[in-house]
């Protein structure tokens, strides 16, 4: 009988795969004619242990963001539902990802993009973490495991990017796919829950004709294939952290 | 069968700890909502000694893997164990939160004095607003999660169904 | 006449004793009051934020974990140098050792966002993490102050005594390069990235440490009525003075360096001349109050043998550590991160713009509480157990004087 459950469950398994390549397939408009959507997940079976054959990433084409990352913004954090604790100050609440207006002082040329997890290859939050709780999945992504923090906001101290937040209250219904609570260090985690479903991350979905997302160890990716042509900056790049998220027009 | 004595058996155990402990907010044996989960029982992703005595490990486990490596099976999902098992409001429509004694997974943790920080992180019931069939149907295809069969896990030990079955007096408090 | 021989003796009941503990007592219950409070409402109630993280309580804790590994010096110097009159203040010097740690690492554990979780920290290691290191260490740290003291208490392991202390001196050493390093390593921040965190760590351990012995030792003589002569506090008052220079030296090479460096000018400049609170703590706080003025109550020559001008000159060292302290965690802090260099940046979450902070009541609670636990365990300690000598006149201390 549970052997039918199994074959029962993969049959769905498999059609629900089938469902979100289709999505994936269609999604809308090219960033380069090379991409051929704003990237592409490959779902992966549940059981099965992520692995670093892939990293996954994305290029931010700051020339054609129109609200400079707003929307991408917006996006996150009604997926992760962050930025609402009513107790705590502005400087206090949580944030994910924000967007950074820029102007050179020499220049003035001023361009806006948005800053999140740069998920490093090399993250400074989890080399100085104590109890291993930041952490960087073996597929790239870096996130805290809220498990076993502790709260004592090391990482934060280490990251060059602000992208961390600490959690200063008590909350109540998180999203059930993002668990985020008092007393813990949060960040963007690049969607982990939906990357393993097969599905974009929520910002690269609502901005898909600036981002590109994909796997930067294929040569093939859309990702990689759009780098290659219109290269991919990153924000403080002489600390050589080699990022996962890259940026055109900064 | 043995489960409706047992239900009772616990109930009034529970009970008996709570007004020996003196301790007036545990719950009483009609508080114990027991009855979504007994009728559920038989379509628990584990039987229901080994559910009883090992979903912390189970929990536990789970949540190693799928943070670590991203493994997300649905069998012993804390997130599926809330959809299955917790009601989005009490009856009076309010929402219902880990604490309210109605709450599935307060039932025996308050009775057993067993201080849980899940659902400081962990959505404490299902997201209504999204899809308000959250519930799964017991017989739909949507309702089972069986990825390893029933069996992955190691039956409880003597000593650990005897734990579940009978708190020790006091323990309410 | 013939040397003395050192009588270690208990503290004597007395009501004063009993009054200090009650007053320490009260303090400790006002931090236990603060930890609830922070524990129950989460950090919102504290003045950290996602852009200052590291508040008031980690100013307390680093000082107390600073100045712990300080004041286990006056034993080394005993021990380790083989300075007679130093050696009777072996043990004292390692209690408050154990002490200070213990109330430092309270208030570093207690402001976690979850303290329940110290197992954690205790089990899971990330051997990359200085942070984890450190840990290790502290906990090492008590470990060996102690079997320090059982050498200098029990005749039967009195052979190991010079083993303990070398091994005590030389990991307090490196607890203290570790503690200056969770700075050093940030390769975020301008104003901490530097190597020189570690070696200023352990020299501003040194000056605190000794700071809090001189005052815990005249204390704790003058309170039960014993005999601490000048040759004793001369000794430490002139060692107090090496270490206020030590501490002006290397904080005159990291600032120097600091403003020569282009990465670093920025933040340098912030807190030398236009940090506001920040350049006058480091100014008045820290330079003229916790360093010239000791140095002159030392020098000058009208309060040679002046025992006030001596506890004058510890107390001015001991707030100008803390107005030291502050001005690294919270002025480096407060200095917005470095996005772009050579651009202005800006956004609705505090980029580019300088950070404020207002420490809360309940973070100086917390703080205070681990001050006053460092003071309980060793009002307790020598209360119990032979810590003190019964006396230490000029003729016990040093026979050879007059």
């Amino acid at each position: 009988m549970s052997q039918n459950r199994v074959d029962e469950y993969r049959r769905n398994f498999i059609t629900a795969l089938g469902g979100a390549a289709a999505v994936v397939a269609v999604a809308p408009t090219l960033l380069l004619r090379e991409a051929h959507a704003a990237g592409e997940v490959a779902a992966k079976p549940a059981d099965q242990a992520v692995t670093n054959a892939k990293r996954w990433g994305m290029l931010i084409d700051v020339t054609k963001l129109t609200d400079g990352g707003a929307g991408m913004v917006a996006a996150c954090k009604k997926e992760h539902g962050w930025g609402d604790e009513a107790h705590s100050s502005p400087e206090q609440q949580a944030h994910w990802a924000r967007v950074v207006k820029v102007t050179d002082k020499l220049t003035h040329n001023s361009f806006s993009l948005p800053v999140m997890c740069q998920h490093c290859e090399n993250p400074p939050c989890v080399d100085v973490c104590p109890t291993g709780a930041s952490m960087k999945r073996a597929d790239g992504i870096v996130q805290v495991n809220k498990h076993t923090c502790i709260g004592c906001r090391y990482c934060m101290m280490a990251c060059p990017y602000k992208a961390r937040s600490f959690v200063h209250e008590a909350l109540q219904d998180q999203k059930p796919h993002s668990p985020r609570g008092m007393g813990t260090v949060e960040s963007c985690n690049m969607c982990v829950h939906r990357i393993d479903n097969g599905q974009l991350p929520a910002c690269v979905e609502a901005a898909p004709d600036a981002v590109v997302f994909g796997d930067l160890n294929d040569p093939n990716s859309a990702v990689s294939q759009a780098m290659k042509t219109i290269g991919g900056k990153q924000i403080r790049a002489d600390l050589e952290l080699n990022t996962g998220v890259r940026y055109h027009g900064i | 069968m043995t489960s409706k004595f047992s239900t009772v058996f616990l109930a009034s155990v529970l009970a008996l700890a709570a007004l020996l402990a003196g301790c007036s907010k545990a719950p009483s044996e009609a508080d114990l909502n027991l009855a979504t989960a007994k009728q559920k029982a038989e379509q628990c992703v584990e039987p229901e000694n080994v559910i009883r005595t090992k979903h912390m490990d189970m929990l536990m486990h789970q949540r190693d893997a799928t943070v670590i490596e991203g493994i997300r099976t649905k069998q012993h999902s804390l997130k599926e164990c809330i959809n299955c098992h917790v009601s989005a409001t009490k009856e009076d429509g309010t929402p219902l939160h880990y604490g309210d004694k109605e709450h599935f997974c307060t039932t025996c943790h308050a009775a057993v004095g067993q201080k849980i920080d899940c659902f400081q992180c962990h959505a404490d019931r299902p997201e209504v607003g999204q899809d308000p069939n959250y519930q799964h149907t017991v017989g739909s295809v949507e309702g089972h999660h069986f990825t390893q069969g029933v069996t992955a896990a190691a039956a409880p030990t003597a000593a650990e169904v005897q734990m579940v079955a009978q708190p020790q007096q006091g323990a309410a408090k | 006449m013939a040397s003395q021989a050192i009588i270690f003796r208990e503290t004597n009941d007395s009501k004063g004793f009993y009054i200090l503990l009650a007053l320490l007592g009260a303090l400790l219950a006002l931090g236990a009051l603060a930890f609830f409070t922070a524990e129950h409402h989460g950090h919102h109630i504290t003045g950290m934020n996602n852009q200052v993280v590291w508040g008031l309580p980690h100013v307390f804790a680093i000082f107390l974990i600073v100045a712990a590994s300080g004041a286990l010096n006056v034993g080394s110097i005993g021990t380790v140098f083989g300075k007679k009159l130093y050696q009777p203040m072996g043990r004292l010097s390692a209690l408050l050792a154990i002490s200070l740690l213990v109330g430092g690492l309270i208030v570093l554990v207690l402001d976690l966002g979850h303290p329940d979780r110290l197992i954690v920290a205790m089990t899971t290691y990330n051997f990359k993490s200085i942070f984890a290191w450190n840990i290790i260490l502290y906990n090492g740290f008590l470990a060996l102050s102690a079997v320090y003291i059982w050498t200098m208490m029990d005749r039967k392991v009195k052979k190991f005594y010079k083993l303990a202390g070398v091994a005590a001196f030389t990991w307090r050493l490196i607890l203290t390069a570790g503690t200056g390093s969770i700075f050093g390593f940030l390769v975020a921040r301008d104003f901490y990235n530097s190597a020189v965190m570690a070696p200023l760590f352990i020299v501003m351990s040194f000056a605190l440490g000794l700071s809090v012995f001189i005052l815990v030792l005249h204390f704790a003589y003058a309170w039960t009525g014993r005999q601490l002569g000048d040759v004793v506090m001369n000794r430490l008052r002139y060692l107090l003075a090496v270490f206020i220079g030590g501490v002006l030296l290397l904080e005159g090479a990291r600032h120097f360096t600091g403003l020569y460096i282009a990465q670093k000018a920025g933040v340098e400049h912030f807190i030398l001349f236009e940090g506001g609170l920040y350049t006058q703590l480091f100014w008045v706080g820290q330079i003229m109050l916790g360093s010239l003025l000791p140095l002159s109550l030392i020098f000058c020559r009208k309060l040679t043998n002046n025992r006030i001008a001596l506890l004058l000159a510890a107390l001015f060292t001991i707030l100008g550590g803390f107005a030291q302290l502050y001005v690294i965690l919270i002025g480096g802090q407060a200095y917005p991160l470095t996005l772009f260099p050579d651009a202005d940046v800006s956004s609705d979450y505090f980029d580019g713009v300088l950070n404020t902070y207002v420490p809360s009541i309940w973070e100086l609670m917390l703080g205070m509480g681990g001050v006053a636990l460092t003071l309980v365990m060793v009002t307790i300690g020598v209360k119990v157990l032979r810590f003190l000598p019964d006396s230490l006149s000029d003729a016990v201390a040093d026979p050879h004087s007059k």
